[in-house]
């Protein structure tokens, strides 16, 4: 069973319990941020600070509104952060969906934060490990919701089976359409096979504006890497092994003796072509 | 070769040349088995002999750095002498003649033959994209996104290149050239293998010592 959270972004009143409920159950160690005039706890996420509320200020029909944006790990269906990691067993995806990161296999290169096409993950600067949202995978394992959703007091987070979760999604974005918001609907973006964390948008043609990428996908240059540069290397490296040990078979190394020498210097000028 | 005692020893690479150029392989050595760890999972087991993926990450850049800085020393001691002249710009052209050992068919040689120079600017090329793109790998809390995408496919495209081509050097200083490895190891050549491999600077070796 494939297990998601859904955010309707639109229930959202941006009372941030579900980032105090994130730093108590995973036991974080606050560290202050900078005040940039908005509402917004941090301007970014952190290596210790793994769920942020995004306070979009858009200008929408001549007036400001607040899109908004529960910011954190979408456990994607095609990971980039699990494509680009190099070392095996660091990010795990488990059985129902989530995306867990074990800490004692990371080495932190960093490569996930590159891979990761929603730049989620955070490197630690003194334990030098990547961290993110675990989609409380220690809670789920034991049947209970994610701490950011037992909070929530707005019933904008919903945990649950992914499938049904999407049902009730449809349902809200039809609600939303009949009360004049006619371009509601549902991120879920299809470029990372789609994400275990869905969101309900009233802009849904514009998810940029809840700081959300429009069409997301594991960066071209990892593919690249994982792909045909992998391809051409092993190549390359056998083909000059073997070429070469095949050389020395056929024509055994350079012998003065026998091979002729190349005009001598001394005597005549070179040929000129 | 005839007897060893019986030839006279031409001076190839003085103390400098071969301290620098063995600093530059082992350091090379390290960064390539390092780097093929965290290129490949299947080469993982690789880092986990050398102490671990996590020491590997901390390792391999700092490695990589020493071996930075050795080429750029030998591109000071070397990078002049390295230029293609005419003859290598021919040599060049019948590059086949030389693995088919036709050497009657070559121009004549200096101190470093065509290939040894392609070898040398391949590594300066290689060592500059590795250094530059391993950098922003390094600090990737710090690069900008934009620059890590484009070294994280920049630098395993460069160390191909350069892998391979140190392949073949090892080749060639090895099994392909009988005697060469003296050359890098003790520093000296006797006059046969000067004289065949490399005839213009034999020629310039003797203009100035009277044989």
């Amino acid at each position: 069973m494939i297990v998601a959270k859904l955010i309707d972004t639109t229930l959202c009143i941006g009372c941030k319990a579900c980032e105090v409920a994130c730093q108590e159950w995973n036991d974080q160690e606050y560290t202050m941020g900078t005040f940039d005039g908005s509402y917004q706890t941090k301007p970014e996420l952190e290596a210790n600070f793994w769920n942020l509320i995004k306070f979009n200020e858009v200008e929408k029909d001549g007036a400001t509104s607040w899109l908004m944006s529960k910011y954190q790990c979408m456990h994607c269906a095609d990971a980039g952060c699990l494509a680009a990691c190099p070392a095996p067993g660091a990010i795990v995806p488990l059985a129902n969906g989530t995306i867990d990161f074990v800490h004692e296999n990371c080495i932190g290169c960093g490569y996930c934060i590159t891979g990761c096409p929603f730049d989620v993950p955070r490197l630690n600067s003194t334990t030098k490990k990547a961290y993110k949202c675990t989609l409380c995978s220690d809670r789920t394992a034991v049947g209970l919701e994610p701490a950011c959703i037992k909070t929530c007091p707005t019933n904008c987070l919903t945990f649950g089976e992914r499938d049904e979760l999407l049902r009730m999604a449809e349902t809200r974005t039809v609600e939303l359409k009949a009360d004049g918001f006619a371009d509601a609907g549902i991120y879920n973006p299809q470029g990372v096979g789609g994400t275990n964390v869905l969101y309900v948008l009233k802009h849904a043609s514009e998810p940029e504006q809840y700081g959300l990428p429009k069409d997301p996908v594991i960066p071209w240059t990892v593919s690249l890497w994982k792909g045909p540069i992998k391809w051409m290397g092993m190549l390359m490296f056998w083909g000059t092994i073997f070429g070469a040990f095949f050389h020395f078979v056929i024509y055994g190394p350079q012998d003065p003796e026998k091979h002729g020498h190349p005009r001598d210097a001394e005597e005549e000028p070179s040929e000129k072509p | 070769m005839k007897n060893l005692e019986m030839e006279i020893r031409i001076p190839r690479f003085d103390a400098y040349e071969r301290v620098m150029h063995w600093m530059a392989a082992l350091s090379f050595f390290y960064a390539t088995l390092t780097g093929l760890a965290l290129w490949s999972p299947k080469l993982y087991w690789i880092a986990t002999v050398l102490g671990g993926g996590y020491h590997v990450r901390g390792s391999h850049p700092w490695v990589g750095v020493v071996f930075a800085v050795v080429m750029g020393v030998m591109a000071r001691r070397w990078a002049a002498g390295m230029r293609l002249d005419a003859d290598d710009r021919v040599w060049l052209t019948r590059m086949h003649k030389y693995a088919t050992h036709d050497h009657a068919a070559l121009p004549p040689s200096g101190q470093f033959n065509a290939g040894q120079k392609m070898l040398f600017w391949t590594q300066m090329a290689a060592t500059l994209a590795l250094f530059v793109s391993g950098f922003v790998l390094w600090f990737p809390e710090w690069m900008p996104r934009s620059l890590r995408l484009l070294s994280i496919a920049a630098h395993p495209l460069a160390a191909i290149g350069s892998i391979t081509s140190i392949l073949v050097h090892v080749y060639m200083g090895t099994a392909a050239v009988p005697h060469s490895m003296r050359a890098m190891l003790r520093g000296y050549v006797v006059q046969d293998w000067a004289r065949f491999h490399h005839p213009k600077w034999y020629k310039t070796w003797r203009a100035s010592n009277d044989v």
